[in-house]
């Protein structure tokens, strides 16, 4: 007779692994099985070229809820992470380079060099959206509130969060109200003159996103990515040796608390008796029982792939179906013999995130081609160079440079991804380059290109969406990840979601582990009450 | 001197005599000042060409609120609704899509197309109807000001969360999911038929500037599904003698009411003592005197223009700077020697007395909007057609026809700007296009009026040829409706109040905005409602 657990965690992802933490902090018996070696799903450092280690996925932490790095102790197991500054460039030919700095006052005075009026608009702007911030920061710290479904709870955290939201002041208020359902081109437009600063900001809030600037919501695409944060954009925590870092942090912590791994090994189905979920079946056929499940997968992983679907009320399915994933960004990582010369940059600049879109209207065309299911003529990117804050990633002078290029859809119009695609795609992103820092193609030593579709097959992420569903207004809050299980519970009894699929979603790391976990560890303890 | 009018209602739209008639109902002395020869707005029939009758602008009918039928007796003043029967698409392959509003043929011609659509189609009807249900209390409600603390908007806001608390979890998160999606995603929920995706979705577009496929505009479906002729959803209809006879009857029925209405009395500005509205003076230098003035035009109108800047607070200046119009949309009005003969359905039939709707696949939206959207009209448009003088003989001479062709995308802010030129070869783009479906149409054609948004503002004195007054998107609805604080028919200025498309609910030849300004003035007059 085998070991029972009393939870078993369904992947190594960073959710995943913080639930754990407080699983294992909570003293449960606790299993983590990961298909990957090495735990941290898509915030994984990996030496894809020999000597060069890259953020294969995310190259940003995003919002590292401070609740989380406290309560599993982060910084005692090795988490150390300081704000890259600055935090966002864009080069400009023929005029000042673009720069937004942690201060307001510093990206101000920098502004009034591409436009005066933009320059004076800054702080204002700045003190608008970081105060919408905080509302949504202050939301996503608790679980959702659930209009129309009822309960008292809901009532109460339904009436905390209007009175929290008032104390954004009458006219903010009613602000809020009319910026989230805007298109962030309108709102940049009403703030803003310059182009290079309205394309940046731009590509920001359509991140991950099968949305142009121009759509409608897309300026609820720029709060979200603000969560956390004082400044704007949000910056890039920089992990000393990479966000793979964080993971392992995680792991650390987690197994001091007792907490189990098994890396390398694949799941093959939910065990399911009696209407609820009782264990795991590995792939190896071996059964592990359990008194729940949580799943850091999102929900057409957990449920079409690893759930029989005997189990599944037909109700709860076509609402699953529903789900838009719809990936529209690629990943190219690149080894790189020298430090890439981007005009007009200096070497400081290197340590922001460089976005190459000239204007909202670029990234609008861009988005265009992704509408008929084609790749973007000319795409945005968002490049990174981590190796200028952390020389451990690559050889001595060497230096690693990954960039999200925005829009390569999952869905091609001529079929699906294949090798001459990737290949395509590369090429695509090293022209972009190149045009901007006319030194990398000669200095490129390794390359690896994850297409949308390689994003589903190498981490799990269905249509290469890494936000485990579009983080859309139609998709937060109570609606994710699916409308009705918004809480973490889902229909099968003892299984439990958490990740990025759930609320409050990507980009807001530690957040849903830590409240999957609350949820799962009251139900486990009502549990015993009753027993 | 004569005794002072008790209101004046600025502009004879229809909201505007909506908001007269209830007003001379009340008992009020209601005076109406039109700027044109016509009252109408920008609902108006008139003769373009000798014998050949058009409505000018708007040109079907669903939205008019049945309580303000009902309450003005707009039958007796006129008003007949001839149902519009049948959406006819050609599609590029000669084929065509028939929406039918009969729901039986509907679904045979589904069942042609996608057979598993036919069954959706059932259950989607059953779900925009109970949608339209859960939407419709708050059309006829003042939108409550979520950021006040008064008695009446706390009152107000509890029962609109009651009224969403009672909707239940799933159509409460199927109405969420309207209100936030793409008309294109949303329907792509439901049917894999292209051209009924793209007929359906022609309508989440209509009167904004955004594509199918942008967020914001699974709701301007919704919103057109509200029609309401005779009890049902989502029936179109034709006024017999065009738009105009609908205004002509509001018209009536505020005449009958007592109010009385001068055309070509152009107002320049509301007059202002003391921080109220006294009256108004017309741009030939005649002042009248009123207790009350109500504006009916676009909220730029309402407040930049008929008042000075001086008597406005930042925030609604902030507020109106930024609301949006960008008319999107534009009018070809034909006259025709014979009926044109549609490849995919030749020669006349039962579908010339329906909507003919050029939207073969969200694709072809899309890519019309794609052009609008860096300032050139569609080269290959979404167009709405219909033949009114087939329902309704008397708009034509014997044996002819006219044809109006509702246009989107034509942006009020076209690359270097509108003019004669663009203007011909922007009908000439529908033209083109139209006849790819009706070869016979280029020789059919007698006369032929193309309407750009720049001239819907200089003919109807709508901003920016918006025809909503202002786009009906998520952030410019309900309190936001035309600007914070200011979405309750007031203004800043006393007695002065605004009852057109561009406050709560807006758009569409509704009278909801007029007759809610109505209650909202006679409650301020101490008038039960």
């Amino acid at each position: 007779m085998t070991k029972r657990y009393d939870v078993v965690v369904l992947g190594g992802g960073i959710e995943s692994l913080v639930a754990a933490g407080y699983f294992g902090k909570a003293g449960l018996d606790v299993l983590v099985v990961d298909s990957a070696e090495t735990v941290g799903g898509t915030m994984v450092t990996t030496e894809s070229v020999p000597g060069f280690r890259f953020d294969s996925c995310l190259d940003s932490a995003g919002f590292v809820s401070p609740e989380v790095v406290a309560d599993l102790a982060l910084a005692h197991h090795g988490l150390k992470y300081s704000p890259g500054e600055p935090l966002m460039v864009a080069p400009n030919p023929g005029g000042p380079a673009l720069r937004l700095s942690a201060d307001a006052e510093a990206t101000a005075t920098s502004l009034k060099q591409l436009s005066p009026a933009d320059g004076e608009q800054w702080q204002a702007f700045t003190d608008r959206i970081t105060g919408f911030a905080r509302l949504l920061t202050d939301i996503y710290r608790n679980p959702t509130p659930r209009p129309g479904e009822g309960g008292a709870g809901d009532m109460i955290s339904l009436l905390r969060l209007a009175a929290r939201a008032r104390l954004l002041g009458r006219v903010e208020l009613m602000e809020f109200l009319r910026t989230f359902p805007m298109p962030v081109a309108d709102l940049l437009d009403d703030w803003f003159e310059d182009d290079l600063l309205k394309g940046a900001l731009g590509v920001v809030a359509v991140r991950h996103l099968a949305l142009g600037p121009r759509s409608a919501g897309t300026a609820f695409g720029l709060l979200h990515q603000q969560v956390g944060a004082a400044a704007i954009p949000r910056g890039r925590p920089i992990i000393s040796g990479g966000v793979g870092h964080l993971a392992w942090a995680l792991e650390v912590s987690a197994r001091e608390r007792g907490v189990e791994f098994r890396t390398g090994t694949a799941v093959a189905q939910i065990g399911v008796t009696e209407g609820a979920a009782t264990g795991i079946v590995l792939d190896s056929g071996e059964e592990i029982s359990a008194r729940a499940v949580m799943s850091g997968y999102d929900v057409q992983r957990t449920f079409f792939n690893l759930v029989d679907p005997e189990h599944l009320d037909p109700e709860f399915v076509a609402k699953a179906a529903r789900i838009r994933y719809r990936g529209v960004a690629a990943k190219v990582n690149l080894a790189l013999g020298e430090l890439p010369d981007f005009t007009g940059l200096n070497a400081t600049d290197l340590h922001g995130t460089i976005v190459l879109c000239p204007s909202l209207n670029d990234l609008e065309r861009a988005y265009d081609h992704t509408k008929y299911g084609e790749v973007s003529k000319r795409p945005a990117l968002e490049v990174v160079v981590p190796s200028v804050s952390d020389p451990s990633l690559a050889p001595e002078g060497a230096h690693v440079l990954s960039a999200w290029l925005h829009y390569a859809p999952f869905h091609l119009r001529n079929g699906s991804w294949d090798d001459s695609d990737r290949s395509a795609l590369g090429d695509l992103a090293l022209r972009t380059l190149q045009d901007a820092a006319p030194n990398i193609a000669n200095t490129v030593v390794g390359r690896e290109v994850l297409t949308p579709l390689d994003l589903q097959t190498r981490f799990g992420l269905s249509e290469g969406q890494v936000f485990q569903g579009e983080v859309t207004l139609d998709q937060i809050l109570f609606m994710r990840p699916v409308p009705g299980w918004s809480h973490y519970r889902t229909p099968l009894a003892g299984l439990y979601m958490c990740g990025s699929a759930t609320h409050p979603g990507g980009g807001i790391t530690g957040q849903s582990g830590r409240l999957a976990a609350a949820q799962l560890l009251r139900d486990l303890k009502k549990q015993v009450m009753r027993t | 001197m004569t005794q002072p009018y008790d209101a004046i209602i600025i502009g004879g739209g229809h909201n505007g005599l909506v908001t007269a008639a209830y007003l001379g109902r009340a008992g009020k002395r209601v005076l109406v000042l039109e700027r044109r020869h016509l009252v109408g707005g920008a609902a108006v029939t008139e003769e373009i060409f000798p014998g050949f009758k058009f409505s000018v602008f708007s040109y079907v009918v669903s939205l008019l609120r049945p309580d303000i039928i009902r309450e003005l007796d707009l039958a007796s003043h006129g008003l007949q609704i001839l149902p519009l029967e049948s959406t006819l698409t050609p599609l590029p392959n000669g084929d065509h899509f028939m929406a039918w509003g009969d729901h039986d043929r509907a679904r045979q011609e589904l069942q042609r197309h996608v057979p598993s659509d036919a069954e959706a189609y059932d259950e989607f009807g059953v779900l925009m109807h109970h949608m339209a249900m859960a939407v419709r209390p708050i059309l006829d409600m003042i939108p409550p000001d979520p950021a006040s603390l008064s008695p009446g908007d706390l009152k107000s806001l509890l029962k609109l969360g009651k009224h969403f608390n009672d909707l239940g979890p799933e159509r409460f998160h199927t109405l969420h999911r309207l209100m936030t999606m793409s008309s294109a995603d949303f329907l792509g929920e439901w049917f894999e038929c292209e051209p009924l995706k793209a007929t359906k979705s022609a309508s989440g577009i209509i009167g904004t500037f955004l594509g199918p496929r942008s967020p914001g505009t699974a709701y301007v479906l919704l919103h057109h599904y509200m029609g309401d002729i005779d009890g049902a959803f989502r029936a179109w209809g034709f006024a017999r003698g065009g738009t105009g006879a609908i205004s002509e009857a509001i018209a009536g029925a505020a005449r009958a009411a007592g109010v009385e209405i001068r055309t070509e009395a152009a107002v320049e500005k509301v007059m202002v003592e003391r921080g109220k509205a006294v009256g108004v003076a017309l741009e030939d230098g005649t002042e009248i005197r009123a207790h009350m003035v109500v504006s009916a035009l676009d909220p730029k109108r309402t407040f930049l223009q008929l008042l000075d800047q001086s008597l406005l607070p930042d925030d609604l200046l902030d507020g109106l700077r930024r609301y949006r119009y960008r008319g999107s949309s534009g009018k070809v009005n034909l006259a025709l020697s014979e009926l044109p003969n549609f490849t995919c359905m030749p020669g006349p039939g039962a579908h010339m007395a329906g909507a003919i709707s050029i939207s073969p696949s969200i694709d072809y939206l899309e890519r019309a909007y794609d052009d609008a959207k860096y300032g050139e009209f569609s080269r290959r448009p979404f167009m709405d057609c219909i033949l009114p003088s087939v329902i309704d003989p008397g708009m034509a001479p014997p044996g002819k026809h006219v044809m109006s062709i509702f246009v989107q995308y034509a942006p009020y802010d076209l690359n270097g700007g509108w003019t004669d030129a663009k203007r011909e070869a922007f009908g000439d783009a529908v033209i083109d296009t139209l006849a790819e479906y009706a070869p016979n149409l280029k020789s059919a054609i007698l006369h032929r009026q193309v309407i750009t948004p720049k001239d819907i503002e200089s003919i109807a004195g709508l901003t920016e040829g918006n025809i909503f007054h202002g786009e009906l998107a998520l952030n410019q609805m309900f309190f936001l409706r035309p600007s914070a604080r200011w979405a309750k028919y007031r203004t800043p200025v006393k007695r002065y109040y605004q009852c057109g498309s561009g406050t709560h609910p807006g758009g569409g030849i509704m009278g909801a905005s007029g007759r809610l300004a109505a209650r909202e003035i006679l409650a301020d007059w101490g008038v039960p409602s």
